[in-house]
C-alpha cells in the first residue's frame, strides 16, 4: 500500500492532510499517532474510500483508492477490515449477526456464516455472548465483536480508529494484541491512536502526523516486541 | 449458484426484517395502494364488461341490404354474388320480400292480423350479409358498409354502426376516466410509498452506511428496500382484488338498473385471473417504483 503526496482539504486552504508520502509493507503493524485533528482518520477515511484524496494517488492491493468509481468501492472495502473507536455495531441485532454481516454481504451460505462466525468469536472470547445483543455487552467486549467483524473475512488490511479509545488499560493490550495478531496472517495493520501507553509498549513502526503532515516514521523500542 | 441463493435468501430476510422494523409505514402504503387500485380496478371492471358485450355484439353483427322494389327476383343472386365479393363478408343469405313478410308476421305475432288488410307485400328483398371474424368490430362495419354502399340495386343499408360507434365512445370515456384515475392514484401510491421506504431507510441510516462499509454493493444494499416496496405492492394490489371481489359481489346486485344501461342484458363478469395477475402486477410496479424513486434521491455511505 502507496501513498503518493497526498493531501486532502475540505476547504480552500484548510488541509486535513497534506503532502503524505508513505508505503505500507505486507503484514506490517504501524501505528499511527498524532494529537486530535492531526489527520488520522482521515487518511484511514481516504484508504478504504470513505472519502477521495483532494490530490495525489493511493494505491491499495494495486488499485487506486482514489480514482475508484463507485461500483468498484465494495470490492475493496471486502478486502480492508476496518474497527471503529465508536464500534459501529447494531444494537438489534445480536453479536452473531453482526459479524456475520461482513459475510453476508459476499453472498456466503449460512452454514458457513455460522461455522466461520463462530470461530472468530472464539477466538476473540465471544463464543458465549453470540447471542447477546450488542447494548447487553460491555465497553471492551463490544470493541471485541467489532474487531472479529473486521477480521471475518481475513482481509488483506486491516485498520483500526482508535480502537482503545473508551477502554482501561489492561483491556486495552488485550484489543491490542489482538489486532497485532492479525500481522501474523499476513495482514497489514494501521491502528490510528493518541494513546500513549500503547505507543510506548509496542516496538513497531510509528507514524506521526501532526496539522495534516508526516513528522515523523520510523521503528520506536517498546516493551513489547510484538508483530 | 449457492452464493446466489444465499445472497437472495439474505434479500428476503433483510427485505422482511425491513417491513417488520416499520409496520405503520409499511401498512399506509399498503392500504394507499390498495384503495387507488381499487378505484382503478372498478374502472377497468367496468370497461372489461362493456368490451365482452361488444364482443357479444360483434358475434351478431350483420348488415342488412335492402334492395330497390325495381330488382327482379332473378337479380337477388347476381346481387348477392356480388355482396360476396366484397372483402370482409363471410356469408350473404337473401332474403325474397315473401320470406320477410313471413317472418315480419312471425315476430308480430297476434298483430299479425292488421297486415290481412295489406292489397300488396311493401316489404323489399335484402341481402343477410354476415361479416368475417375479423371484420366484427365498428372499424370493419364501416369498411364493408362502405363497399356496399356503392352497389348498384342496393336502396338502403341496415347496420347496428351507429349504436356501436356510440357505444365504442362511451367505452372510451369509461377507460379514459379509469386512466386519469390511474395516473392521478398511481403518482400519489408512488409518492407515499417512496416517502414510506425514505423513512424506512432514514431509520435503518446505521445498518445501511455499515453494510456500505463492510462493503456491500449498492444492489445489495438497495434490493431489499426495492423488495420492500414490491411486496407492500403485491400486498396492496391482492388486498384490492379482495376488495373489488366482495364490492362485486355485493353491490352489483343492488344496481342492475344502472348495470343494464351500460351492459344491456349481459350478465356482468368479475376479473378473470389474468386481469387479476394484471392488477397485483400494477401495485408491485407501483410499489417498486416507488422504492426506486426513495433510492435515487437518497444517497448512503
Amino acid at each position: 500500500m502507496r501513498l503518493f503526496h497526498v493531501s486532502k482539504s475540505y476547504a480552500a486552504g484548510q488541509f486535513a492532510l497534506r503532502d503524505v508520502c508513505l508505503d505500507f509493507r505486507r503484514g506490517e503493524f504501524t501505528l499511527l499517532s498524532g494529537p486530535s485533528g492531526a489527520g488520522k482518520t482521515t487518511l484511514l477515511r481516504l484508504i478504504f474510500a470513505a472519502e477521495r484524496a483532494s490530490e495525489g494517488q493511493i494505491l491499495v492491493l494495486g488499485r487506486n483508492a482514489s480514482r475508484l468509481g463507485a461500483a468498484a468501492i465494495p470490492s475493496l472495502r471486502r478486502r480492508v477490515g476496518v474497527i471503529f473507536q465508536d464500534f459501529k455495531l447494531l444494537p438489534s441485532r445480536t453479536v452473531e449477526e453482526n459479524v456475520a454481516l461482513a459475510l453476508e454481504v459476499v453472498g456466503t451460505p449460512r452454514r458457513e456464516v455460522r461455522a466461520r462466525v463462530f470461530a472468530i468469536l472464539k477466538q476473540v472470547g465471544l463464543q458465549d455472548r453470540r447471542f447477546h445483543h450488542p447494548l447487553s455487552l460491555s465497553g471492551g467486549e463490544q470493541q471485541r465483536v467489532a474487531i472479529a467483524r473486521a477480521l471475518i473475512n481475513e482481509p488483506d488490511i486491516l485498520l483500526a480508529d482508535e480502537p482503545t479509545g473508551n477502554l482501561d488499560e489492561e483491556l486495552s493490550v488485550e484489543i491490542m494484541n489482538l489486532i497485532a495478531a492479525a500481522t501474523e496472517r499476513g495482514t497489514t495493520v494501521i491502528v490510528a491512536t493518541h494513546d500513549s501507553a500503547i505507543l510506548e509498549r509496542y516496538g513497531v513502526r510509528q507514524v506521526r502526523l501532526e496539522n495534516g503532515r508526516v513528522v515523523a516514521d520510523g521503528k520506536l523500542a517498546g516493551a513489547e516486541g510484538r508483530a | 449458484m449457492i452464493r446466489s441463493l444465499a445472497r437472495s435468501l439474505s434479500l428476503i430476510r433483510s427485505a422482511r426484517r425491513g417491513l417488520a422494523s416499520s409496520p405503520v409505514a409499511s401498512g399506509v402504503a399498503v392500504v394507499t395502494i390498495a384503495i387507488s387500485l381499487v378505484l382503478v380496478g372498478s374502472f377497468a371492471l367496468l370497461a372489461s364488461n362493456m368490451r365482452s358485450l361488444l364482443d357479444d355484439f360483434g358475434d351478431a353483427l350483420r348488415v342488412a341490404a335492402y334492395l330497390d322494389m325495381g330488382v327482379p327476383a332473378k337479380d337477388y343472386e347476381r346481387l348477392a354474388d356480388l355482396a360476396r365479393s366484397v372483402e370482409g363478408v363471410e356469408s350473404v343469405e337473401v332474403v325474397s320480400p315473401e320470406l320477410a313478410m313471413a317472418r315480419f308476421r312471425a315476430g308480430v305475432g297476434r298483430g299479425g292480423a292488421l297486415l290481412e288488410g295489406l292489397s300488396e307485400n311493401p316489404l323489399p328483398a335484402s341481402l343477410e350479409i354476415t361479416l368475417a371474424p375479423a371484420q366484427r368490430s365498428a372499424e370493419g362495419l364501416a369498411v364493408v358498409v362502405e363497399s356496399l354502399e356503392g352497389l348498384r340495386g342496393i336502396q338502403d343499408l341496415g347496420s347496428g354502426q351507429q349504436w356501436v360507434e356510440g357505444y365504442l365512445r362511451a367505452l372510451a370515456l369509461v377507460r379514459g376516466v379509469g386512466w386519469g384515475l390511474a395516473a392521478i392514484l398511481g403518482l400519489a401510491a408512488l409518492l407515499i410509498v417512496s416517502n414510506t421506504i425514505r423513512l424506512a431507510m432514514l431509520s435503518r441510516r446505521d445498518e445501511l452506511e455499515l453494510l456500505s462499509l463492510v462493503g456491500a454493493s449498492r444492489t445489495f444494499v438497495g434490493a431489499p428496500l426495492l423488495l420492500e416496496g414490491g411486496l407492500c405492492g403485491a400486498a396492496g394490489g391482492v388486498l384490492a382484488l379482495l376488495a373489488l371481489y366482495l364490492l362485486f359481489q355485493v353491490v352489483v346486485p343492488g344496481f342492475e338498473f344502472g348495470l343494464e344501461f351500460f351492459l344491456g342484458g349481459l350478465q356482468p363478469h368479475f376479473f378473470s385471473a389474468r386481469e387479476c395477475l394484471a392488477l397485483v402486477s400494477a401495485g408491485v410496479v407501483v410499489g417498486g417504483l416507488g422504492s426506486l424513486s426513495a433510492l435515487a434521491s437518497e444517497r448512503f455511505a
